[in-house]
């Protein structure tokens, strides 16, 4: 009844388990061999499904290493969101913060708080945004596939959150 | 006479600070404190070495010389030229890691604050006062056995209050017929009666506390595959929690972040550089060794960082660690979008934890205590604006008060209110 040590290592053990435990696989359990047991199931969405706020198309694809063809191709693409409201913006200004800010800073100065001024543990000094000249398209290619050493935010900014989130930084380059 | 003079000034002057610390003593040694950490404290430990020296004594290492140490502090390289032997020494000794230069971000009072502060040193009951006591009284609500303990101690004094009284009792009632013993201690009904009350409540007691923890989590503290440490993301680096579980905001789970995300920064970040990790056993954690694990579990090659893509990574199985039962549906959107609920109030300080360990108990009445006390949002709230609609329209006769509200007026024939 008394333990030896405070930190908890282990669960405790539940009443009635069944009750407690899902039989349904549910998001946390271990979908690794679901085909051995007989389960059909694919994590991965249907072909030609589109999920919510993924609708507007973007047909270039990632460039192979060292190939920039589509890189620049992007640049062609404009950006199908023209018009925001002050709560839109307001939105993507929080998406900003919390997705882009920790490097790019909430100034868009280059200066989060991953770099620092250079004492933060982030190598490499990110890009100024306020001064960056890049036509959305290609904004958007970089935040899609990445570039240099920023990686791919597909799966934390959905396509509607991009496109708002690059409206928002060419709103503040105004200012 | 100048010397006089200065001298006269030097005792005044030190006069006035003996003075002004003795009567300002909690006031200067806590601005020193409160200084100290939030300008030291992240290398330096006044009894321990850290990524710095400790600093218990430096005084005396400095024989006192605090225009010194304030250059020192102010700009070491700077001052590592001056050729001042310890200063050189110490630089050597610590790998030639120099200390941030604090020139401007700290005024000649406040370095002075922080040296009284370090002079002081380390007071056990007063640096233990902070941090145990509350952990203390965690630890009661936590750890039964301090509680046992009380109700032993009490049962005990009872017990013994309940002896002199029969024994009193027995001395009053002495005039008993020559050759009466009285009645035994163990026979006597009294005594019986209150033993086996005291086992009934004390049996009860542990019988229904262990019962209702059972399946609870409370300070579970598991393991985890990489020494991920909370404190350093959020807390130092000041990432947001929605950076890695987004879907908190958007579904019923948080959602453990897939190894892309880690890579958006340790991509270019391969060495930890911080202040020194220990683990909830005491142990030191080696920071950039558990990098190389995300890195094996990522597929990464540092040496060959440009050719990586996301498809080369495995997924990292973390142990769960909040977990509700099957029969509890619980949402993370419904109360962090909705609710405005802040990640700390369920999960507590996360960006202080090192380790995650389950702050709240996840019991039922927990969650029902919370729900009492939490006021919804009305005003500027959409959802009640369709009803506060109806009511008006109801009310002015625009719908026909004997046929309603349906309920799919107020969205009973979604698709997901059955498919779900």
């Amino acid at each position: 009844m008394v333990s030896c040590s405070s930190i908890n290592r282990n669960p405790k053990d539940a009443y009635i388990p069944d009750m407690a435990h899902s039989r349904a696989y549910e998001t946390y359990s271990d979908h690794s061999n679901l085909t051995k047991k007989g389960i059909n199931y694919t994590a991965l969405p249907v072909q030609g499904t589109i999920a919510r706020n993924e609708e507007f198309p973007f047909p270039l694809s990632h460039d192979a290493v060292g190939d920039t063809t589509n890189y620049f191709l992007s640049r062609s693409i404009k950006n199908p969101i023209d018009t925001m409201t002050a709560h839109e913006m307001a939105e993507a200004e929080r998406m900003y913060l919390i997705q882009c800010g920790i490097c790019h800073g909430k100034n868009l100065d280059g200066n989060g708080p991953l770099w620092k001024d250079g004492s933060g543990p982030y190598p490499a000094a990110p890009k100024n945004l306020k001064t960056l000249h890049m036509p959305d398209g290609q904004m958007f290619y970089s935040i899609t596939y990445g570039k240099g050493q920023m990686g791919s935010y597909a799966s934390q900014l959905n396509r509607k959150q991009r496109w708002q989130v690059i409206n928002y930084i060419k709103e503040q380059q105004k200012k | 006479m100048t010397n006089y003079k200065s001298l006269t000034k030097t005792f005044l002057f030190s006069a006035l600070i003996a003075l002004s610390i003795s009567f300002s003593n909690n006031a200067v040694a806590q601005d020193g404190k409160a200084l100290f950490n939030s300008n030291c404290a992240a290398c330096h430990k006044l009894d321990k070495d850290m990524t710095g020296p400790a600093l218990q004594g430096t005084l005396e290492r400095w024989n006192n010389d605090r225009q010194k140490l304030h250059a020192w502090i102010k700009n070491p390289m700077a001052f590592l030229k001056t050729g001042d032997k310890y200063a050189n020494d110490l630089f050597i000794k610590w790998n030639k890691i120099p200390m941030s230069p604090f020139d401007g971000a700290l005024k000649d009072a406040e370095i002075d604050a922080i040296l009284d502060y370090i002079a002081k040193g380390v007071q056990p009951a007063a640096t233990g006062g902070d941090g145990k006591t509350a952990a203390a009284g965690q630890k009661a609500e936590s750890d039964n056995t301090l509680l046992y303990g009380i109700l032993t101690v009490v049962l005990a004094i009872v017990a013994l209050i309940l002896i002199n009284v029969n024994k009193n009792l027995k001395r009053i009632t002495e005039e008993q017929p020559e050759g009466y013993k009285g009645v035994a201690f163990w026979k006597n009904k009294t005594n019986i009666t209150v033993a086996i009350l005291a086992l009934f409540i004390v049996g009860g007691y542990l019988t229904t506390k262990g019962a209702i923890g059972l399946g609870r989590n409370q300070n579970y503290q598991p393991t985890q595959p990489i020494y991920y440490s909370h404190k350093v993301h959020a807390g130092v680096n000041q990432i947001n929690c929605l950076y890695c579980h987004g879907g908190a905001e958007e579904g019923k789970h948080a959602n453990i972040p897939s190894v892309n995300v880690c890579m958006n920064c340790h991509k270019a970040i391969h060495e930890y550089t911080g202040p020194a990790l220990t683990d909830a056993d005491g142990k030191e954690v080696n920071g950039t060794e558990e990098i190389q694990k995300l890195f094996k579990y990522a597929g990464f090659n540092p040496q060959d960082a440009n050719s990586w893509s996301a498809d080369k990574a495995k997924p990292i199985q973390w142990v769960q660690i909040h977990s509700l039962p099957d029969h509890v549906y619980f949402n993370h959107s419904q109360h962090v979008a909705v609710g405005k609920v802040q990640c700390q109030t369920c999960h507590g300080e996360i960006e202080k934890m090192d380790e995650v360990k389950q702050f709240s108990d996840l019991s039922m009445g927990w969650c029902v205590n919370c729900h009492r006390e939490t006021k919804v949002q009305f005003k500027d709230n959409g959802f009640y604006s369709i009803y506060e609609k109806y009511h008006n329209e109801l009310k002015s006769g625009k719908i026909d008060s004997t046929k309603g509200i349906t309920v799919e007026k107020i969205g009973g024939t979604e698709c997901q209110k059955c498919h779900y």
